[in-house]
């Protein structure tokens, strides 16, 4: 046995001891504590098959018999559950109570680690779909165990119904993959891998929250409990993703340039729509949601420039935009996770998270309030942070798509490069609000001014995901090279200071960051001399009222007049007046989401309205049931008198 | 180190840091004369600085290192924005890679640390300006990267200096995807350095600001990084468009010739714009990149229907 399956048995081992501890009365911290140590053994077994490239366990199997086993993409996507599922579980040991609630949640953390872990080990189909759905229902019941209330209900109905309904799809792939043998070692091809292709890319779309079959994901993930939050959105999502890596990469020859295509029109709408309804959102953690839409985009989009590079010939392009999808697939990981975990921080500080009555947290709770800064930093694509650097590879690869290939894929590569470029300005508009109505400013509400820092768990699990978000951004080159050889095509990137693309001018990571820190050191020395006593911030010689602060509505309105033809703003303005005097107006808006509206009502109405149509045949009466089956009888008979069943 | 590079090198950074307020300067000059009037001198905006340089900084009340850190931030992004621009097609290599996906990511971490120090300080107008330079960013940076989709198409390229290499292979652009580059590129320019009509550089009413809006709460030598941050904004830009859009082909004294001579006519060209165009409605910017962006967008067609050079 060597030294990766040691690990993988006893990161087993300490997740399983973790779940049943956890269940019992003065052992539930120290049940997530044990968790976390095993999900991190599980993730460094995970680096060390991806970094030696040597695969353990089994291999994928075309037959039914459980079976496990770890390749590169495998460990990676072990990393992914690893880095967010350990500072997790190190969260919720600090933030759940000890009481009843608190310690089945803490089972079901442990049950929810395994259902992912399991999903990304299995090497057969049973294995693969039998956690594929424990991870889907663990959430649900999760949600249900931390809220009774009706909205909560609603959103977990909600949540199944579409995953279900949607994840019809991946059912249908893989019975259809493993009756072929896919998973055996002979890609399906034919006509049959077109139907596939759609069939895994609707089923595994809708588990990644892509648009149009993303309407669970705000509505479920802003419910559960933060640390639940960051593994939805941060490993949860992702890990539809690796499904649909498996299927399109590994298991289907190439059906045609059309997939690549479609992914990458997948990812145009779900990250412009994601950032745009996250900029719309006046409450912390269903922006966040919203932003996740947005991040499984630009994932999906470097998916797709990859298929498209795969099946245009040029192998380079293909194994650099696939790098690029699992680069910020697990930076997305880094800093969603951390986000969400600052919320759950923030929420248990001062209560509700309605952005508008926030404020002043940075001075308050420096820990968190720097670490949020950063995760918002790096998920707005700055620079030197990991979010820059994996959107950069993206850019370049989408950006090359439009200029090496014939007219239909360029038009395509060009119109996603200033798709994903708007999509960083309008992540960064979004992530200047969070930032100034969350951490600066004024207190808006007594709690904020009273808020005190989270015990040191919850601040070490947040100061631990920061930590990962600069050294991505500082390190990247190397881990890069070993993304690149995972995929499709071939390509040789040097490991060291600089990511160093051909086609490019090359990002030099180490030498920006360094450089940026000393020129900002030496000019902030430069300018601290002097320096006037402090004065109230100048708004024309008034008083600054609490009432005319600028609010999440506000900031954004320039964007939702100018989007007013995507947006449709429903406003509400109501004067009342008395003797020709206005006495009060008050005014209402509200950003109405669209896909509801517009998709999602008009078809549960149509399934709605053929309930009611198939109810009428229910009448309750015997006698019409003796009828149906009288004339169910006669139609089978003529059926066989012509001849018809055979 | 050849001596094109080393020369390279010192317009890079004397003219970017030195010379970048003399291209503002320029700018009102020429304005002032298009509109009849004596107007400042060139050596204004070095006075500007000076005088900043010798004042005070301000400590609004409330305010957080976020605020103290901005406009260091704002200049350390600006000068190594800067140390990315090739001059005809050389530059030295300072170990920063020529990306230009880079500089339009350093462009954006100075806007964001702009915008987030307006934040901090939670003044009214600031965040007017904020809001609304923030909302411009993101059509300009869809089609700054359309236009360099354009540019990359010869070479395949995203590096500057191929870019500025690919400038100087004929006298005149030869594909109708370049002119269009280069219009789409000119509205960049005005977008990004907050000129008119998208933004009124002179404008002191605090209700239209845009660009200047953020630097409300600044005083000293904070205001000074900020401004000659804008100044040196303008010459990057400037120098962008003589370096990728004007043709230069030739011996190395000539290309500095063109810069030169590019600098000029496109200072005058602003200078002009600004005398005859009014500052346009806030929510119609937009409609004009958008206008740009098709136009990249033809650009790309044409070259593919023409074979893909």
């Amino acid at each position: 046995m060597g030294a990766t399956d040691a690990l993988v048995l006893a990161g087993a081992a300490a997740i399983v001891a973790g779940t049943l501890a956890a269940g019992f009365r003065g052992f539930s911290r120290a049940g997530l504590a044990w968790q976390s140590v095993g999900v991190a053994l599980f993730g460094v077994a995970g680096g060390w098959v991806l970094a030696s490239g040597h695969a353990v366990g089994a291999g994928f199997r075309g037959d039914v018999h459980a079976a496990f086993g770890i390749d590169g993409l495998s460990g990676f996507f072990l990393l992914v559950i690893a880095v967010v599922g350990a500072p997790a579980a190190l969260f919720a040991r600090d933030a759940l109570g000890a009481d009843g609630p608190g310690r089945s949640l803490a089972v079901a953390t442990g049950v929810f680690l395994l259902a992912l872990v399991g999903f990304v080990c299995a090497r057969d189909v049973s294995t693969f779909l039998g956690f594929w759905e424990l991870m889907t229902l663990v959430p649900a019941a999760v949600i249900l165990l931390a809220r009774q209330d009706r909205e909560a209900r609603h959103g977990v109905f909600v949540y199944l119904a579409i995953t279900h309904i949607g994840g019809a799809g991946v059912w249908v792939s893989m019975l259809v993959l493993v009756q072929h043998g896919a998973l055996g070692g002979h890609p399906l091809g034919g006509g049959l891998a077109a139907f596939v292709a759609c069939a895994s890319l609707a089923g595994f779309s809708t588990k990644a929250g892509l648009m149009p079959l993303h309407s669970w994901l705000p509505r479920a993930h802003p419910l559960a409990p933060a640390h639940i939050s960051a593994l939805m959105s941060g490993v949860m999502i992702k890990l539809a993703l690796y499904g649909l890596i498996r299927v399109l990469f590994q298991w289907l020859a190439p059906p045609g340039l059309w997939v690549g295509i479609t992914l990458i029109a997948i990812g145009v709408l779900s990250c412009l729509g994601g950032v745009l309804y996250a900029l719309m959102a006046h409450e912390l953690k269903r922006l966040l949601a919203f932003h996740s839409i947005e991040n499984v985009g630009i994932v999906a989009l470097g998916l797709g420039a990859s298929l498209v590079f795969r099946d245009t010939g040029q192998p380079a392009w293909s194994a650099i935009a696939f790098a690029a999808a699992l680069l910020h697939a697990l930076n997305h990981a880094l800093f969603k996770g951390l986000l969400f975990l600052g919320a759950g921080a923030f929420s248990r500080a001062v209560g509700g998270l309605e952005l508008d009555r926030l404020g002043g947290l940075l001075r308050r709770m420096p820990w968190t309030g720097w670490a949020f800064a950063l995760g918002a930093m790096a998920i707005a694509g700055l620079p030197p942070l990991n979010g820059f650097v994996s959107e950069w590879l993206t850019l370049q690869s989408l950006l090359h798509l439009g200029v090496a290939s014939h007219l239909g894929v360029a038009l395509t590569g060009a119109v996603a490069t200033a798709a994903l470029a708007g999509t960083a300005a309008l992540a960064a508009y979004c992530f200047v609000k969070v930032i100034g109505l969350v951490l600066l400013g004024s207190p808006r509400r007594p709690e904020c001014a009273e808020a005190n820092e989270v015990p040191v768990g919850m601040r070490a699990s947040m100061v631990f995901l920061a930590g990962a978000c600069v050294v991505l951004g500082v390190l990247p080159a190397l881990l890069v090279p070993t993304l690149a050889g995972l995929g499709p095509g071939h390509v040789t990137l040097q490991t060291g200071a600089a990511l160093n693309v051909p086609g490019t001018g090359s990002l030099p990571t180490v030498a920006l960051a360094v450089a940026l820190v000393v020129i900002v050191g030496v000019l902030v020395r430069l300018a601290s001399g002097r320096r006037a006593a402090p004065a109230p911030t100048w708004v024309c010689g008034h008083p600054s009222a609490a009432g005319l602060a600028w609010s999440s509505a506000g900031f954004t309105k320039p964007l939702r007049l100018v989007l007013e033809v995507l947006f449709r703003t429903r406003r509400e303005v109501q004067v009342s007046t008395s003797a020709g005097v206005v006495q009060s107006v008050t005014y209402r808006a509200e950003v109405p989401h669209l896909f509801d509206t517009l998709l999602y009502g008009p078809v549960s109405h149509a399934a709605l309205s053929a309930a009611v149509l198939a109810r009428r045949l229910q009448s309750g009466s015997l006698r019409a049931y003796l009828l149906y089956l009288l004339v169910l009888l006669g139609v089978v008979l003529a059926l066989a008198r012509t001849g018809v069943l055979g | 180190m050849s001596a094109a590079t080393l020369i390279a090198g010192v317009v890079q950074v004397a003219g970017g840091v030195l010379g970048a307020p003399a291209i503002a300067g320029l700018i009102q000059q020429l304005k002032a004369r298009l509109q009849g009037r004596r107007g400042p001198s060139i050596l204004q905006p070095y006075r500007e600085l000076a005088r900043l340089w010798g004042k005070s900084g301000v400590a609004p009340e409330p305010h957080t290192l976020i605020y103290t850190l901005a406009p260091a931030v704002v200049a350390a992004c600006t000068l190594l924005a800067l140390a990315l621009l090739p001059i005809g097609e050389h530059a030295p290599d300072w170990g920063l890679g020529h990306d230009s996906l880079v500089l339009v990511g350093l462009l954006a971490l100075a806007r964001f640390a702009v915008t987030l120090a307006a934040w901090d300080t939670a003044g009214g107008f600031g965040l007017m300006g904020a809001a609304r330079d923030l909302m411009f960013s993101v059509f300009v940076e869809g089609l700054l990267l359309l236009v360099l989709v354009l540019l990359a198409l010869p070479l395949h390229s995203t590096d500057l200096l191929s870019m500025s290499h690919a400038a100087t292979l004929s006298a005149v652009w030869p594909e109708p995807a370049h002119w269009a580059a280069a219009a789409a590129f000119c509205l960049v320019i005005l977008a990004e350095t907050g000129r008119q009509p998208v933004d009124n550089p002179d404008t002191h009413l605090e209700l239209t600001m845009v660009h200047e809006g953020p630097l409300l709460e600044y005083a000293g030598r904070d205001l000074a990084y900020l401004q000659w941050s804008a100044a040196a904004r303008h010459w990057m830009m400037l120098v962008l468009g003589c370096e990728l859009l004007i043709p230069h082909p030739g011996p190395f004294a000539a290309q500095l010739a063109v810069l030169a001579g590019g600098l000029l006519v496109l200072s005058a060209a602003l200078a002009v714009c600004e005398t005859v165009q009014a500052k346009m409605r806030v929510l119609r910017v937009p409609l004009l990149l958008g206008f740009g962006s098709v136009l990249c967008l033809l650009g790309l067609a044409s070259w593919f229907a023409g074979g893909g050079g």
